[in-house]
C-alpha cells in the first residue's frame, strides 16, 4: 500500500508549523499563492502564541504516494493528545533546532513515539541560521538516542533546504500502514472538532478493515451507536469519499452533537461486524487544574454560561459548574487539562466572547482523607474540611524533567528546591548542558514555575513533565480577612510552609490596593484560627472638596456622583468595599 | 435674583495649581472684554434677573443685587477706569457686598484707593503663603512682604472687609510651616480666612509633575486651622471659612445656599431657579457673542424658563448646604432618612437645634457625607 502516516515532533519554536507549510507548499498540495502562515494552525489564538492547540490532519500526493500529516498539539497540556494523534501514524519526523539542540520536549515527544513503536527519521532544522551548529545536535542525537549522523536529515524549512530528502525519507523509512481490510473494521479517533453547520467531525485513522458512508457504527468505548453520514479525506477542506480503507486517515461525520461523544482516543468500529478488542491507550480525559471564573458585570453570568457551552461543544478537556462565591457572586468552577489551557479559555471568553472576568488562585485536585477513614477530592478551597477532621492530604504530582546549559544548574536546583521539588538524578547530556529530574507537585508548576525556570536561565532552560499520581503533603488552607470576614475567594491551599510568606504578601498587596474606609480595616492571612500575616488599612483621614464656590457646582457634582458610582462597582464584603481590581491584582500575584 | 459674579480671565502668569478659566498673555484683549462684559449685562433677559424687569408679568420690579463679585483670574489686572465701566451698568445698592479678588503683586495703593471710591467695599487678597520658597513653588508672582504691603495698603485705601486666602498642604511644607502661615496671617488681623487643601487638579504643571500629598498631614492641618482659628475669634462657619462675627462672605453664602446668581464672563457659571449654564471658556469666543447664553429652549423665554421657583433640587439644596457648619433645618431632608439614619450612627452627622450639620469628624469626611445625596 503506497500509503505513510506520519507526524512531526518538535520542542515549541523549533520550526515545527513551518515545515508542514513548506512540505504541503513542495508537494503541490497547496499553491503558494494560497500559502499563509501556518496553514494548519486554523485558530488565531495558535497561530498569535505559535504554539498548536488542536491536532490537524493533511493528505498529501506525491510521486504516487499518499502521505498523511498529522499535526500535533504542541504543548505538554495536551499530552494525551498528542499521545493519540502518534498513535495513528507510522512514524514522525523529529525535529531539531539546530542552535538550540535537544529540549526537553524533544526528549519526551520521542518517548512516546517510541513507546508507539514509530520510526523516527531526525531532522535538524534551522541550518542556515548564523549560530546554526549541526555538529553539536548530531553529538547530543548520537549520545541521547544513539542515533547515527547517517540517518539525520539537514533542513531549513524557511528557506526549503532538504524538504526533499525528507519527503525521501518519509517514503523510505516510514513502514506502510500494516492493518487487513478484511479485518472487522477499527479506527482510532485522533481528534475532533464542532463544526457549527455539520456537529462534530471526528479526525480518525482507519487500523483494520473498511468504512463505508451509510455504516451503522459504534464507539467501543461509549458504546454509543451512530451512522456515517459522510466521510472523506481531508485536505485543506473535506473531501467526500465513500471508502476509506485499512491505513488511510479521513474525517467523519455521524451526527454527533458534541465533542465529549467523539472521544479522542475510542476505537470506533462497526455495529453489525465490531471488533473483538478495542485499540489500546484510551483515557478518559480528565482536568487536573481548576479555578473559578466570575463575571466582572454580574449581569454577564448568562453570557458566560453561554460561552462556556459553546466552547465545550469543541473541547472536551474543558468542565465547568456553577458555584457560588460570598465575595465574588455567581460563577463558576472550571476545569482545565493544564495552566496553558486554563489561559487559552480565558482569553477566549473575553476576546471572542467580549467577557470581563475574574479567574480565581487555580488548584489542584486534592484527595483528602479524614479521620473516619472516609476519602474526598477537593478542586475548590471553599470545600476543604475542618483541619481537625483531617487524617492526611494528598497531592498530584508530576515527574519533571529540565534541560539546561551547566551554567544554571545551580539557579534550577534552588528554584525546584524552593518549590518543594524532591531531586531524583542529574545527567550531562554533552559537557555543557545537563538534565535534571525531579518529582515535584503539580500545583507549585501551575503557578509561576515555567517563567521563574526561563528568567532563572536567561530562557535556556526547558521542561517537560509526566503524572506520576498523589503524594502525601502537608497541605493547609490560608484564609484572607478583610474586617475580621473571610473573602472565600481569596483562599488558596498551600504547603504549611509556604503560608507565612505567602499570607504575608497577600496582605501586603490588599492593604495597597484597598481604598481607605471611614474605619480601620484590619488585614489578616489566617490557617484555621491562627492568624499568620496582619496588616492594617488606615482609616480615611479627609475626603472633602474644600473649595466648593458658585463657579462650578456641576462639575463638583460629578466628582461626587464619580465617587458614588465607583462605590457600586465594588464587592461589599462585610462593611469593606473591595474593588475588582484587588481581587486582579491579588489573584495575580504569583501568577 | 441677588447676586452677580463678574469673571476676569486674565493673569500675568498661570499658577502651577490653577484649573481656573484664566489666561496669560492675553493682556491685549482686556479692553474689548470688558466691552463685551457690559454688552452681556445690557441684554435684556440679564436686566429682567437683575429685577429691573419684572420676571413674572404682573410682578412687581425687584430690587437691585445684593452682592456682586468680581473674582479670576487676576481682576486687578484691570484698571479703575475698566471697573468704573462695569459698575456703571449694574443696578447695585449701596449695602451691596462687592468683593474683588487681588493678587498682593498687582495692586498698588493708588489703585486700591480708586477701587474703594467706586464702591468695592470688600477685598480678598489671595496671598496663599506667606513662606517665599513656597510662594515660588506655587508660581505665584509675588513674595511675602508684598503681602504685608498689600493689607497695609487695603487699610489706608478703605478697606475695612479683608479676606486672606491661605492654602495648605504645599508640596513639601511641613505642619510648622503652616502653623506659622496661621500665626502671620492672624497678626495681620483679617476680617476672614478661606483655607483651603491644595488639590492636584489635571492639566495643571503640578499634575504633570504627579505631585503626591499626605492624606495624615493634611488632616493635621485641617485640624489644627479650625483650633487654632476659633481660639483667635474666628467663626468656622463653612467647611474653608472663618470669619469674624458678622463678617461672613454674603455671596459665598448665596452659593451654599444653593441660592440664584447669574455669572458673566467667559467661563462664568450661573444658577437659576434649578437652572445651570456657563458660558464658554474662550476669551475671544466671549468677545464675539457676549450676549446672554441664558439655556432657552426654542420659543422659551427668560421669564418661562426661570420663573419656576420648584426646579431649585433638594439634592443640590442638601450637599451645598451641608458645607455650612450650622447645617440646614430637619425637615429638609425629608425622603433621605435612611442615609441620615446611616450618617448619623456612622458619627458625620449631629442634630442640633433641629438642624442636621456636619459632626466633627464629618468636617474631615464630607464627601462621604454629600455623596449620599447626589
Amino acid at each position: 500500500m503506497n500509503i505513510r502516516n506520519f507526524s512531526i515532533i518538535a520542542h515549541i519554536d523549533h520550526g515545527k508549523s513551518t515545515l508542514a507549510d513548506r512540505l504541503l507548499e513542495f508537494t503541490g498540495t497547496i499553491e503558494k499563492r494560497k500559502m499563509r502562515e501556518q496553514v494548519l494552525d486554523t485558530m488565531d489564538l495558535e497561530r498569535e502564541r505559535g504554539i498548536t492547540i488542536k491536532a490537524q490532519a493533511i493528505r498529501m500526493e506525491y510521486q504516487g504516494y499518499v502521505l498523511n500529516l498529522i499535526d500535533t498539539p504542541g504543548h505538554v497540556d495536551f499530552s494525551y493528545e498528542v499521545s493519540r494523534s502518534l498513535a495513528a501514524c507510522e512514524g514522525a519526523l523529529l525535529l531539531i533546532d539546530a542552535s538550540q539542540g535537544v529540549e526537553a520536549q524533544t526528549l519526551a515527544n520521542a518517548h512516546l513515539a517510541l513507546q508507539n513503536h514509530l520510526t523516527i527519521i531526525p531532522v535538524i532544522n534551522k541550518i542556515d541560521l548564523p549560530n546554526a551548529d549541526p555538529d553539536m545536535v548530531l553529538n547530543e542525537l548520537k549520545n541521547i538516542f544513539g542515533i547515527e549522523k547517517e540517518e539525520v536529515v539537514l533542513a531549513s524549512a524557511k528557506e526549503g533546504i532538504g524538504i526533499a530528502e525528507i519527503l525521501k525519507a518519509i517514503i523510505d523509512r516510514v513502514p506502510p500502514p500494516k492493518g487487513s481490510e478484511n479485518a472487522p473494521l477499527k479506527a482510532l479517533i485522533f481528534d475532533s472538532h464542532y463544526d457549527v453547520y455539520r456537529g462534530v467531525i471526528a479526525y480518525i485513522r482507519i487500523v483494520d478493515g473498511i468504512l463505508k458512508t451509510g455504516f451503522k457504527i459504534k464507539m467501543m468505548g461509549t458504546q454509543a451507536e451512530y451512522e456515517a453520514l459522510e466521510i472523506g479525506t481531508l485536505k485543506l477542506g473535506l473531501m467526500p469519499k465513500d471508502i476509506l480503507s485499512a491505513g488511510e486517515v479521513g474525517y467523519l461525520i455521524s451526527g454527533v452533537k458534541n465533542v465529549r461523544e467523539c472521544r479522542v482516543g475510542d476505537t470506533l468500529t462497526e455495529s453489525k461486524n465490531p471488533a473483538a478488542q478495542a485499540l489500546p491507550g484510551y483515557k478518559p480525559i480528565k482536568p487536573m487544574v481548576f479555578c473559578g471564573f466570575y463575571p466582572v458585570n454580574p449581569g454577564d453570568f448568562e453570557h458566560l454560561k453561554d460561552a462556556l457551552e459553546k466552547l465545550q461543544l469543541n473541547d472536551a478537556a474543558l468542565t465547568f459548574e456553577p458555584e457560588t462565591s460570598v465575595a465574588l457572586g455567581f460563577g463558576f468552577r472550571c476545569g482545565f487539562l493544564g495552566l496553558l489551557h486554563l489561559e487559552i479559555v480565558q482569553e477566549r471568553l473575553e476576546r471572542e466572547y467580549g467577557l470581563e472576568l475574574v479567574a480565581t488562585a487555580p488548584n489542584v485536585i486534592y484527595r483528602i482523607i479524614k479521620k473516619n477513614k472516609t476519602e474526598i477530592l477537593i478542586d475548590n478551597p471553599a470545600s476543604f474540611p475542618n483541619p481537625a477532621e483531617i487524617e492526611s492530604i494528598e497531592e498530584p504530582y508530576l515527574k519533571l524533567t529540565v534541560f539546561v546549559p551547566s551554567e544554571f544548574v545551580g539557579k534550577i536546583m534552588e528554584l525546584a528546591d524552593d518549590k518543594r521539588g524532591d531531586f531524583k538524578g542529574m545527567e550531562y547530556l554533552d559537557p555543557v548542558r545537563a538534565m535534571l529530574t525531579y518529582e515535584i507537585p503539580l500545583s507549585e508548576i501551575i503557578s509561576e514555575f515555567h517563567d521563574l525556570m526561563k528568567s532563572a536561565s536567561r530562557g535556556y532552560a526547558s521542561m517537560d513533565y509526566e503524572q506520576i499520581g498523589y503524594k502525601s503533603s502537608d497541605l493547609i488552607k490560608l484564609d484572607i480577612l478583610l474586617n475580621q470576614e473571610i473573602v472565600d475567594a481569596l483562599s488558596v491551599i498551600l504547603h504549611r510552609e509556604k503560608a507565612y510568606y505567602r499570607g504575608k504578601l497577600l496582605v501586603e498587596k490588599l492593604k495597597e490596593v484597598l481604598p481607605r474606609h471611614q474605619f480601620e480595616i484590619p488585614i489578616q492571612a489566617a490557617i484555621g484560627s491562627k492568624v499568620v500575616a496582619r496588616e492594617t488599612k488606615p482609616a480615611l483621614r479627609k475626603n472633602v472638596l474644600q473649595k466648593c464656590y458658585g463657579g462650578d457646582i456641576t462639575r463638583k457634582r460629578k466628582l461626587l456622583e464619580k465617587q458614588k458610582a465607583g462605590k457600586k462597582r465594588m464587592k461589599r464584603i462585610g462593611r469593606v468595599d473591595v474593588p475588582q481590581e484587588a481581587f486582579l491584582a491579588v489573584l495575580r500575584l504569583g501568577q | 435674583m441677588t447676586s452677580l459674579y463678574i469673571h476676569i480671565p486674565f493673569c500675568k502668569k498661570k499658577c502651577n495649581y490653577c484649573d481656573f478659566v484664566s489666561y496669560a498673555g492675553k493682556e491685549e484683549l482686556i479692553d474689548d472684554y470688558v466691552e463685551a462684559l457690559v454688552e452681556e449685562i445690557k441684554t435684556p433677559s440679564v436686566l429682567t434677573l437683575f429685577g429691573l424687569l419684572p420676571l413674572v408679568k404682573g410682578e412687581k420690579k425687584r430690587g437691585g443685587l445684593k452682592t456682586i463679585y468680581f473674582g479670576g483670574g487676576t481682576p486687578t489686572l484691570l484698571s479703575s477706569q475698566h471697573f468704573e465701566k462695569i459698575l456703571c451698568s449694574i443696578p447695585y445698592a449701596l449695602s451691596s457686598e462687592i468683593t474683588i479678588e487681588a493678587n498682593p503683586g498687582t495692586a498698588d495703593k493708588a489703585k486700591l484707593k480708586e477701587l474703594r471710591q467706586l464702591g468695592i467695599n470688600r477685598l480678598s487678597i489671595g496671598a496663599q503663603t506667606f513662606n517665599d520658597n513656597h510662594l515660588k513653588t506655587l508660581g505665584r508672582i509675588h513674595n511675602s512682604k508684598q503681602i504685608h504691603q498689600a493689607v497695609e495698603d487695603a487699610r489706608s485705601a478703605g478697606f475695612d472687609n479683608i479676606n486672606l486666602d491661605l492654602i495648605f498642604t504645599l508640596p513639601g511644607q511641613t505642619l510648622k510651616e503652616w502653623e506659622n502661615d496661621l500665626k502671620i496671617a492672624i497678626d495681620l488681623n483679617p476680617n476672614h480666612l478661606s483655607t483651603y487643601n491644595l488639590m492636584i487638579e489635571s492639566g495643571t504643571p503640578f499634575f504633570d509633575q504627579k505631585i503626591s500629598l499626605s492624606e495624615e498631614l493634611d488632616a493635621e492641618m485641617y485640624e489644627f486651622t479650625i483650633d487654632f482659628l476659633k481660639g483667635k475669634g474666628y467663626k468656622h462657619y463653612e467647611i474653608s471659612n472663618f470669619a469674624k462675627p458678622g463678617c461672613e462672605c454674603q455671596h459665598n453664602l448665596n452659593y451654599w445656599k444653593n441660592g440664584n446668581y447669574l455669572g458673566v464672563g467667559a467661563g462664568a457659571h450661573s444658577h437659576i431657579n434649578g437652572k445651570r449654564w456657563a458660558n464658554p471658556d474662550s476669551v475671544e469666543a466671549y468677545i464675539n457673542t457676549p450676549t446672554s447664553f441664558l439655556p432657552l429652549s426654542k420659543g422659551e423665554n427668560a421669564e418661562s424658563a426661570l420663573a419656576d421657583e420648584a426646579r431649585g433640587g433638594q439634592r443640590e439644596t442638601l450637599f451645598l448646604g451641608l458645607r455650612l457648619l450650622a447645617g440646614l433645618p430637619v425637615e429638609q431632608f425629608a425622603g433621605f432618612e435612611p442615609e441620615v439614619a446611616e450618617l448619623l450612627q456612622d458619627g458625620l452627622l449631629t442634630r442640633e437645634n433641629n438642624h442636621y450639620q456636619l459632626s466633627e469628624r464629618g468636617l474631615f469626611l464630607a464627601n462621604l457625607v454629600f455623596e449620599k445625596f447626589v
